[in-house]
Order: C-alpha cells, then structure tokens, then sequence
C-alpha cells in the first residue's frame, strides 16, 4: 500500500514537473516567435486606479473611509422632518448638481487618501512636497487621483463594487479589448528602441477551461473601422524586462458598465510593465482631465451606484479639482488634470492585421438595410 | 497648408453629402410586415405602423397598449394579468420607486398632473362583448369591463393623434433603468418557426431563433440559391426542415437533394457565420458587398439635411454638421409611471439634467436639433414642431421666438454642445441612471457592441 502511494506521488510530481515544462516551452515558443517576428502583442485583462490600501486602511484612511454619499447628503439635505419638499428642489436638484458640479466649498466632509505611499510614476521628474513612494521605493511619485478616491470604498480591492466590476466588463465586453503591440523588437528584456501601437481588438479572449483565466496564445482581430480612433503609436525601450514608454497623450475605450460607450483619456501617458513573452503588468500612468474623468464615471455609474460606496459626484468633483496637480489653463492657470495611474495586466496575443481597409468597404457610410 | 485644409474640407462636405443622399430615402414603395391573422372583437383592426410595424387599434384607428408589471428599484409598477390599477386618482408625489431618493416630493407640474385614465383611456367593452382569441374582458375597480389582451388590460394614448401613430409608447428597446414604461401590442409577425422579429432603429430585422441575423445576397435567383460550396463556407443556408412548409412570403426551396433552404420574398436566406459570437442582431455581414440583412419592413430614414457618422460603437444619426444627435427619455417615479420625455409633459426633469434646471442653460448645453421653417417629412415618425424655448412646451401659434425642432416620435431631438467632431459621444447616457432615466441617449442606428441600436 505505502508503495502504491509513493508511485501515486511520484506520478503526480512528474506530471507536475511535466505541467511546468510545457508551460515553460509555451513562455519559449512565444519568445522565440517574438524574436522571430520582431513583434508581440498583448490583450488588456484587468484595470482598476491604483488605490494602495493598508489593512483596514488605518493608514491611508485613519478616520474611516468616506460616510458621506448621495443616501446621506440627501437625508442631511432633506430631514424627515415633516416638512414637504418638491422633487425639483429635492432629487432634480441633486442630479443638477452632480451634472453640473461647481466648484463652491463643499457642506460635507470629504476624507482623502492619507499616508506617503502609491503606486503610480513621477510624471514631472521632480520631487515634491506631497508627492508620493512607491511601494518598492521610488520617490517623487504623481498620484493625487489616489488622495481623491483612496477613502472611497468603491475604489477599494477586492470587494469594491467599481473595483470589480470593472474588470468583470473589461472582460464581458468587446469594446474594451484594448491591445498593444510591440514591433521592432530585437531583445525581450533590453531594447532600446521599440515602436507600440494601440489597437482595439474585435473577439472574445482565449480563455482556460475555467473561463475565467485569459490565457496566452490566443488571437485578436484589429477593430480597423469602430476601432481607429484608438490605433496610437508611442516609442519606448525596454530595461530588464520593463517596458516604459514616452509620454502621449491617448485614449482607451473603455465601457465601464450597462452597455455605455467610453473612454479613458490620459495625457503625457505612459506605460511602466514589467514584461515577460507571456504576460505584461504594472502601471499606465499620467494626467487625467478632469472634466473626461468626471463625465466618463457619470456617463457609466448612476447616483444609485454612487451609493453603493458613499461616492458623493459633486464632493469628489471639488476634491478633484483642490487636487488637479497637471495641465494649468492657460488662461487662468488653474490645473485642468490630475495626476493618476492605473493598475493593468494584460497577456500575450497574436493579433491580426487586415488584409484591406475594411472601412472603405462603406464609402457612403450606408446603413445596412434590406 | 491652407490649400489643404480646404480640400479636406471639400472631402468632409463630400461625403456628407454622399451620406445624405443615400441614407435620405423615400417612404414610397415600402414593403411591410406580414403578421398572423387571428380573430378580432368587433371596433379593433390592426394597422401597419412605420415603426412598430403591425399593431392592434380601435376602429378610429387609435394604437393599443398594455401597461406590464416591471419590477424597479424598490418596487414594482405596472398592472398583472386581469387586474387593471390605472384609475383616476391624481398623485401629487413620488412614490420612491428608484433608488436612491426617497418617497413624499412634490411631483413637478402638481397642479396640472393628469390621473393615468386621462392619459391612458382605458379601452372600455360594452356590456355584451364576448372573449375572441387572446382577447378577454376585464373588470375595473369601479367595475366598468376593459378590453384585455392576452391578460394585460388594453389602453389608448392621448398622445397618438392620427390613425398609425404609436407616440405613447415604443417597442424599441431600453438599455438601462427607465422606469416601467407602456408598451404597444400588436399580432405576431407570419414568420416561420425558428425566425423573430427584433425592434431596431432601421426597421424590423429577421433573426434566427439564436438571434443571429440572417442575410440575403444579390447573386441569387429568384427562390434560387447560386451559393455554391465555397461561398457556403462563409454562407451558411439556413436549413429548413423536411417537413416545413411555406407561408405567406415564406417559401422552402430544395438547395440540393434531400436538402432545403428557407427563402424571404424569393430570396434564399443564410447565415454570415463570421458573425460575432455574443451579438444579436448583427449587421456586419452586410458589410461585404452584395448581401444584406433581412427586413420584414425598414423604417423611415430621417429627413433630408440628416447624415450618419462613424463612432466608436458603430453608426450614429447625426445633424447636417456631424454632431451626433440624441433623444430624451424619461420616466417620472410616481407610481402610474408617466413618461416625461414629451414636450406635453412636465419639462422639469429635462431642464435638470441639461442646464441644472435653467431652460436657457439647456439649449446651450443640449440645443434642439433646428428644422427649416419649410422642412418637410416624408414619414409619420419625424416631423417638425414649434418650441417655446423658454418652457420646452409647444409655442403658441405665431410665438415669435418659437423654434422650430425636429422631432422623433414626436420628441424634439438633440445636439451636444460637448461634442466637438463627428462621432464624438459627449452627451451620450447622460442623466440619471445612465440617461435612461430622465437623460439623453445617441440615436444610434448601429451599435455592433451593445445593441443600442435595438
């Protein structure tokens, strides 16, 4: 019996060892196909902001997270009291305000991000007084974005409501396939001079027999007609195995939820992934315009889903702009943006040029009918 | 540089044009929808609608519609099977249906708010009116016999003016929250087993049972197929079974031995199988040159002066400038769920989500899409109509600062002032609850990634 066993381990430890093999000869193929072509590509797989969280967030958030959404300001706002209220002064006047923010001192507390770590990029080369450390240690590091929503509980991994679901619909839907590809490449781990290119792919990602798991190896058609707004060309390198590129200013489509079609706009962004021939990982950092980043959460996230996490719009407006550190107007010097930095990861993909302009398939740009 | 610019110019203009003259079609000819003939009370007809297509009306003509239980945010609106709960009664407040304002607001406009009988007459049956088909008789609350069909108490729309109008409510579906809206009712379209019908912004679209669309091509013949084995590789004939048989424009063709093929109006039907896993309703086949998808009737394209644009998504409906247009929805929260996108209805709810409840602010941030004064539509679902700009109501005849707008099923249509290239989407699900609410929605007229276009 205890020999049956041992053969039973050692079985299980060779097809262990076996399992890694082969996904180690999968990781080689695709870098030797990589080398071969000069190219490889990579399909986004999740993106939250970068919210650097302590346990039970004592140190970013030393009072608590933010108490003060929609339910509670509207219950401040209007006390049942007795007194009756019309709905324009009521409920229109808070969807006016969330629509049309201003800039007047906030009636409620606002609790921002605290503490001297974030995850993020130093955008401006400098080192400031209320800049940030990376966690690995970097100083100088730009995220005011993350003082704004740091305390705000739906940021917040891994069970805040626009934490998760964002990367449930960057996966479900097909117009968030944001994808990069890396041409000119001699070298996986240090090249000085790559070219990348953002497309929007079209298919359903490959994923492992869970469905859950988008693995390497699969492939994306190029989205050449909806999608070219979103083909951008940056220049980076790599260094030891990081890829970083120059500042641009770009745009991602990204539909957060219930079928909205939007964006990310970022400007002077740049990526900072630690990369291997199978997946891509860590930050797409630089200023976010205010006014877009507002809108894009409005257009997507209703006061009701507001109030999942105490995310007040008109507070977080103000709070947004008290810390607009990027992009001062030229008129009146004011910030327009902020500094930011998503969390991504993306994995390997072949992607699929057309063969033809399908765009010019359309010249009147007439609408299919019978 | 200069030079270069006018060109471009000159282009953009071109294919403005290009784009009106094609997509501006007239409403002449039109072929319309099939539907299964089942038996009628006496006083009811169905009426061919451009939009809806086939719907149930009065003998005056006036459209049919049910009011069914939806369930919302903290609660449900609507009426079941037998119980008619539209009465007299004027609410003044909100009844807190949606979250996350509460119950007890004094509903906008109080003092001229209708009761849902008024707005919603009940199709009322004579004392000797007999159960036909799926047609019955129901009792109200003050014990007068409603017409029901189906189950679901019928009403007419004040709304609806002229016989084919269907301005009360739509069939056309809604992304997101809007409340627990009307809907027409009409008689099932004659389409074979293993076929739909799916509501769209360019007409009433045939898909398969999966809800993939199906195409017809130009090289075939008559009840024909010339699609040979290559091109059915790409193709795939939509199969019909042994035993089907064909009905009304519905004809069984036999491909090859032994195997058949459905045809529509003489046209053998297939699948485009590069089609999109995961999206009903596809038009991307008819994007190769020389097939098309299928019809049972199209809409009426929007008037001359109209163009379409490129965007992220697909296709939008857009001004003569390219600037996208949007439509309004909204649906008001006490609980006889009038819709409050018509300019008949309260404009409060408009006003706060456009210029936070400043009527000139608005046609800043949303102006009105501008009709010449002698526009003219060829169509019953768009039209023109004069505005008071300052109360969003209809001017008064001669008001000398009334504008003249476009409107859609009888609602002025939009531009955003945010939007600042064609097929820019600024002003697109803005509002609450994603502008389903009470906001904007894009007229889109195709949308290959969500099916806004449905």
């Amino acid at each position: 019996m205890k020999r049956a066993l041992g053969m039973i381990a050692a079985s299980a430890l060779t097809l262990a060892a076996g399992a890694a093999q082969a996904a180690d000869g999968a990781a080689a193929a695709l870098a030797e196909t990589a080398l071969k072509t000069k190219t490889i590509g990579f399909l986004i797989t999740d993106e939250v902001w970068g919210v650097y969280q302590t346990p039970e967030a004592k140190v970013e958030c030393p009072e608590g997270l933010n108490q003060w959404g929609p339910r509670e300001q509207f219950k401040a706002l209007f006390p049942e009291d007795g007194t009756k209220h019309t709905l324009v002064e009521g409920q229109l006047a808070r969807e006016a305000a969330s629509w049309f923010p201003t800039l007047e001192p906030d009636r409620f507390p606002f609790r921002e991000a605290q503490g001297k770590i974030s995850y993020g990029l130093n955008l401006d080369g400098k080192v400031k007084a209320g800049d940030f450390t990376s966690p690995e240690g970097e100083t100088g590091i730009d995220n005011q974005l993350y003082r704004a929503i740091g305390c705000i509980e739906e940021y917040r991994g891994p069970t805040g409501i626009l934490h998760f679901l964002v990367n449930r619909y960057l996966r479900d839907f097909d117009y968030n396939r944001v994808m990069f590809e890396i041409t000119k490449l001699d070298d996986l781990n240090n090249d000085p001079d790559v070219d990348v290119t953002i497309y929007r792919g079209r298919d359903r990602p490959l994923a492992d027999a869970t469905g859950n798991d988008i693995i390497p190896g699969g492939s994306q058609r190029v989205d050449a007609r909806w999608g070219k707004k979103y083909v951008q060309k940056l220049h980076g390198k790599i260094e030891n195995g990081v890829l970083m590129t120059e500042p641009a200013d770009i745009s991602l489509p990204h539909a957060i939820f219930n079928s909205i079609p939007g964006e990310d706009s970022i400007q002077g962004a740049r990526f900072h992934l630690k990369m291997t021939s199978e997946r891509a990982e860590g930050l797409l950092a630089g200023y976010s315009d205010i006014d877009k980043w507002y809108y894009q959460l409005m257009h997507s996230w209703s006061t009701h889903h507001q109030s999942y996490g105490q995310m007040s719009s008109p507070s977080l407006y103000k709070k947004l702009h008290q810390l607009a550190d990027g992009y001062p107007d030229p008129k009146t010097g004011k910030n327009t943006a902020i500094s930011s930095a998503l969390q991504v990861k993306f994995t390997q993909v072949f992607i699929q040029h057309p063969t033809k302009e399908v765009a010019s398939k359309d010249p009147d740009q007439k609408p299919a009918r019978h | 540089m200069r030079l270069r610019s006018g060109l471009a110019g000159a282009l953009v203009l071109a294919v403005l044009t290009a784009s009106v003259a094609s997509y501006a079609q007239s409403q002449k000819g039109r072929a319309t929808e099939d539907y299964l003939k089942t038996p009628l009370p006496p006083g009811f007809q169905v009426i061919n609608t451009e939009l809806e297509g086939p719907v149930f009306a009065t003998s005056a003509g006036m459209t049919l519609y049910t009011w069914p239980m939806k369930p919302l945010r903290n609660g449900d609106a609507g009426e079941q099977k037998g119980k008619p709960s539209c009465s007299d009664k004027k609410y003044t407040e909100n009844a807190g249906l949606m979250s996350p304002y509460p119950a007890g607001f004094i509903l906008p406009d109080v003092e001229t708010r209708m009761s849902c009988v008024q707005l919603w007459p009940p199709v009322l049956a004579p004392d000797d009116a007999k159960p036909v088909d799926k047609w019955t008789v129901v009792e109200r609350a003050d014990g007068a016999r409603q017409w029901a069909y189906d189950g679901f108490a019928l009403y007419t729309s004040i709304l609806d003016k002229t016989p084919g109008d269907v301005i009360g409510a739509t069939n056309r579906r809604m992304i997101g929250e809007g409340g627990a809206p009307r809907e027409p009712v009409g008689p099932k379209p004659n389409v074979p087993p293993g076929f739909v019908v799916v509501q769209t912004a360019l007409g009433r679209l045939v898909v398969d049972a999966a809800r993939k669309s199906v195409y017809t091509w130009d090289k075939d013949g008559p009840n024909k197929s010339n699609c040979d084995a290559t091109c059915a590789e790409e193709w795939k004939p939509v199969i019909a079974p042994e035993s089907a048989q064909g009905r009304g424009e519905w004809a069984v063709i036999e491909r090859s031995p032994g195997v058949k093929q459905w045809t529509f109006r003489k046209k053998p039907l297939y699948l485009h199988v590069l089609d999109p896993e995961g999206h009903p309703a596809s038009l991307e086949g008819s994007d190769v040159p020389g097939w098309h998808n299928v019809y049972t009737q199209t809409a009426p394209t929007a008037p001359k002066g109209f163009t379409i644009q490129d965007a992220p998504a697909g296709q939008v409906l857009a001004d003569a400038e390219g600037r996208t247009v949007y439509t309004y929805k909204c649906s008001d929260d006490a609980p006889d769920q009038f819709a409050c996108d018509h300019p008949d209805m309260p404009q409060a709810y408009r006003f706060a989500v456009c210029g936070g409840g400043d009527p000139a602010r608005c046609l800043k941030t949303f102006p009105y899409v501008i009709a010449a004064k002698d526009a003219k539509s060829d169509s019953q679902i768009w039209s023109t109509m004069d505005i008071d700009p300052k109360t969003g109501h209809r001017a008064a005849p001669g008001q000398a600062d009334a504008l003249r707008v476009w409107a859609y099923r009888d609602r002025p249509v939009f531009t955003f002032a945010g939007d600042k290239k064609p097929g820019d989407l600024y002003g697109d699900s803005w509002g609450e609850f994603q502008g389903a609410r009470n906001g904007f929605k894009a007229f889109w007229l195709r949308d290959d990634y969500f099916n806004n276009a449905s």
